[in-house]
């Protein structure tokens, strides 16, 4: 046991190093650059509300920037690792693929956690330069969009196997993205319907993840610990529907 | 049977994950049959709700609010901001010779204002500040009371425990009654906290001055002057401070302090 977690860390430690090298850090140029900019039209426009504003706006940009990045990593690590022929290479040597999967997936999520990590320090930073504090429940926050990215970044692998390009890939997680925080509107919408219409919405709740549930950024609130099960329950079957995949795949 | 153990497994994993999701969750939003959106706004209602980004969209909608209003404007060129019809009423027998800062902000009545109000609410019915400043603005500048209750009524329906929402309400009440020491008395509470809007405190100052509790107004003009980041209200509360200041110095020296 202790060799195969071993595997997965080495897998892991791998793919973050690689996102690392893949000069990731550039994109926290266009984050500090989008943010004083924000700050700058903030105060002019929302005077007494500019701290909110930049809080709510901050926020908001690292969960895009965060996102933007996972998802085309996820979408074309896969594709291109077996293009390039480097996925022959590592299974050739005593790696499951559920390992390989579990490790580049671990070194995905790390990558974001780290990015979310270093923008969050940023955006302190310009808060506490413009005269304000740390916002109410904003580890919460960081915590929330990390378990959004962990579901659609699963997601993303699992897509990534069965679509033919990174980009089909990058326009259906996106899709699924924005259905889920549409969960609200289609549980309403599923109550005031009837038949056939509202068996498809009720499938929908069913078949979409709800990523409103980590959505503390909006309600100002905690992640629930049902809401982190949902999150480690939706990750755990796109993983294993992605696992599914490559185990069919001949490499 | 084994080749079928992954794809059901997956499924069960996914489908806890629904489970749980479907039975835990409440919206603490409003349904979207609430959502009442401007024509010209209906592309960041939808990106609001897609990215699950109201907060923002909300500060948007309120930017746009303070844009319509253009309340700088006004108090860039009167002081003497609020418009208490009531007051003026209760004072010289309805006879206004004061400015008027609708006249002020292109004679314009701002009949979309209860609506923008509420669209701000309507995206985030928590943003406490966008409640107590439409309300505030239509009750005591615009004179409409009952829009004024009407968006508090909205904001109390997602956040029924919210005291200075219970404040403003009696404040409007008290305004219909023409009593003025009673309204800076419920705005009082107010003053000290976070999310009091600036134009409130404003309001205060105002009507403590007009009742002639010039120390409770000086000090609210003080809170103004060092808190706000809106220089129109400061500059505004420097000479508010400046003439109170020679008020009571004068009062001291005639022996009444107020």
């Amino acid at each position: 046991m202790k060799k195969v977690l071993s595997l997965v860390w080495t897998v892991s430690a791998n793919a973050f190093a690689e996102n690392v090298r893949n000069r990731f850090f550039t994109i926290f140029a266009v984050f500090a650059f989008a943010a004083i900019y924000a700050s700058v039209l903030a105060g002019v426009m929302a005077v007494d509300q500019e701290a909110r504003v930049l809080a709510d706006f901050g926020l908001t940009l690292m969960e895009l920037t965060a996102l933007a990045y996972a998802l085309f990593n996820a979408s074309s690590v896969l594709l291109r690792e077996a293009e390039t022929k480097t996925i022959y290479l590592v299974f050739s040597r005593p790696v499951p693929r559920w390992a390989y999967l579990a490790g580049k997936l671990a070194g995905s999520l790390l990558t974001s956690a780290l990015m979310l990590a270093v923008m969050g320090l940023m955006h302190l930073l310009l808060l506490k330069l413009r005269g304000f504090g740390v916002p109410p429940a904003y580890a919460w926050a960081l915590f929330g969009s990390l378990l959004k990215l962990a579901v659609i970044t699963s997601f993303a692998y699992f897509v990534s196997l069965f679509s033919t390009s990174a980009v089909s890939t990058l326009v259906i997680s996106g899709i699924f993205w924005t259905a889920g925080h549409f969960a609200a509107e289609t549980r309403f919408l599923a109550e005031q319907s009837a038949g056939a219409k509202s068996l498809a919405l009720n499938a929908a709740i069913w078949l979409i993840p709800n990523l409103q549930l980590f959505n503390a950024r909006d309600a100002a609130g905690f992640i629930s610990p049902a809401a982190f099960l949902s999150a480690a329950a939706w990750t755990a079957g796109s993983y294993l529907g992605a696992l599914w995949l490559v185990s069919r795949k001949e490499f | 049977m084994q080749r079928l153990a992954l794809p059901v497994a997956a499924l069960l994993a996914w489908g806890s994950g629904s489970a749980l999701s479907v039975s835990g969750y409440r919206s603490v939003f409003p349904p979207p049959s609430e959502i009442r959106t401007p024509v010209a706004g209906a592309a960041s209602d939808m990106l609001a709700l897609a990215l699950g980004t109201r907060r923002l969209f909300a500060d948007v909608w309120f930017i746009r609010l303070l844009q319509y209003y253009g309340s700088g404007v006004f108090y860039a060129q009167e002081e003497e901001a609020p418009s208490f019809e009531w007051l003026e009423s209760k004072a010289d027998g309805g006879h206004h010779d004061h400015h008027d800062h609708r006249i002020l902000n292109g004679g314009g009545k701002y009949p979309r204002f209860l609506a923008m109000s509420r669209h701000v609410l309507e995206i985030d019915p928590y943003f406490t500040v966008a409640a107590l400043y439409g309300a505030g603005s239509l009750a005591f500048n615009m004179g409409r009371p009952e829009e004024a209750q009407e968006l508090l009524h909205y904001a109390l329906k997602y956040s029924p425990r919210e005291w200075k929402y219970l404040n403003v309400l009696a404040a409007i009440g008290y305004s219909k009654a023409n009593d003025p020491a009673a309204v800076a008395a419920s705005i009082a509470p107010l003053l000290k906290d976070p999310d009091c809007p600036v134009m409130l405190k404003q309001q205060a100052a105002f009507l403590n001055k007009k009742i002639g509790n010039y120390a409770a107004a000086a000090a609210i003009y003080a809170d103004i002057y060092t808190t706000s980041r809106d220089t129109a209200y400061v500059r505004n509360a420097e000479r508010e401070l400046q003439k109170l200041a020679k008020t009571l110095s004068a009062g001291a020296r005639s022996g009444k302090p107020r």
